[in-house]
């Protein structure tokens, strides 16, 4: 099941989402970092970071070839301390950094197309594998700028892919000013 | 104190007049910030400052929505938007009733 928390930039979206999941009653949450580490990335990785203390998840950082997430979190489920049955809920942020991460990988630039499917298709391994899946995504789209083409590729992917989310989603909400609005 | 968010010329300003024309109206928040941050204010002195004019009457305040877009190149300009964001989430938090302006049709979201 996936519900999709769309949103601008400080929108307040991350925090809407990792309320939706601390509201749900699944009691094993994981959160599922997309964003690559870098002095730009450094001060908002963190500020997510003590937004997230105390909600009790356990972090999983992929920035590309998020299926690989699976492992890592079916060995923590086997580890002795975590053995636990019952359901889990993972958190995915954020989609337009993974978007951006997977299509200029090592300088060689993917396609919309190429690229919107490897993440849908990963996307749907993830959603089989868990509970509930709360994806957060950006809307980018609204500043009426005219972009270089690889710009204009990038939000081709990422609007494809949000696209698809949303019609296979259960619940969508829109976050504007940290309040959801539900679509 | 009411909120109205929107986009530009989406007619917010003519929402707040016909609906609170009791109120005082503060137009542009948004530049507001982007001055302060100009000024080198920071997110809570610019927050205050906000406070303090409105601390006496009835008061709307509208902002452009400023996040529906690309990461802007300036960094100046990031920074404007990320601070303006986070400065209406916690107003918006603070507000008695928000807005949302889409083609003139105001949206109550809270």
């Amino acid at each position: 099941m996936i519900t999709l928390v769309y949103g601008g930039s400080s929108s307040g979206k991350s925090e809407f989402a990792e309320n939706l999941v601390c509201s749900s009653r699944i009691q094993k949450k994981y959160y599922l970092a997309t964003m690559k580490y870098s002095p730009d990335t450094k001060e908002r990785i963190h500020r997510h970071r003590v937004l997230r203390e105390g909600k009790g998840f356990h972090t999983l950082e992929y920035a590309v070839d998020i299926s690989n997430a699976l492992k890592e979190l079916k060995e923590f489920e086997t580890t002795e301390s975590h053995a636990s049955e019952g359901k889990c809920i993972l958190l995915l942020e954020c989609m337009s950094n993974l978007v951006a991460n997977e299509m200029f990988l090592d300088g060689e630039i993917k396609s919309a197309h190429q690229c919107a499917d490897k993440i849908l298709k990963e996307v749907e391994a993830l959603e089989k594998q868990t509970d509930s899946l709360v994806i957060v995504t950006n809307n980018v789209f609204e500043d009426g700028r005219n972009y270089d083409n690889e710009t204009k590729e990038y939000m081709k992917a990422l609007g494809m892919v949000n696209r698809q989310l949303a019609a296979s989603a259960e619940s969508v909400f829109e976050v504007v000013v940290g309040i959801g609005i539900k679509q | 104190m009411i909120l109205i968010v929107g986009g530009s010329y989406q007619g917010k300003t003519e929402y707040a007049k016909q609906h609170f024309s009791n109120h005082n109206i503060w137009n542009g928040l948004h530049l507001f910030v982007k001055e302060k941050l100009k000024k080198n204010l920071s997110e809570e002195q610019i927050l205050d400052e906000i406070h303090k004019k409105t601390d006496e009457g009835h008061w709307v305040l509208i902002s452009d929505e400023l996040g529906n877009g690309i990461v802007p190149i300036d960094e100046k300009d990031t920074q404007w938007r990320e601070v303006t964001g986070r400065i209406l989430i916690l107003l918006a938090k603070e507000a008695d009733e928000v807005y949302r302006v889409l083609l003139g049709m105001g949206q109550r979201i809270k």
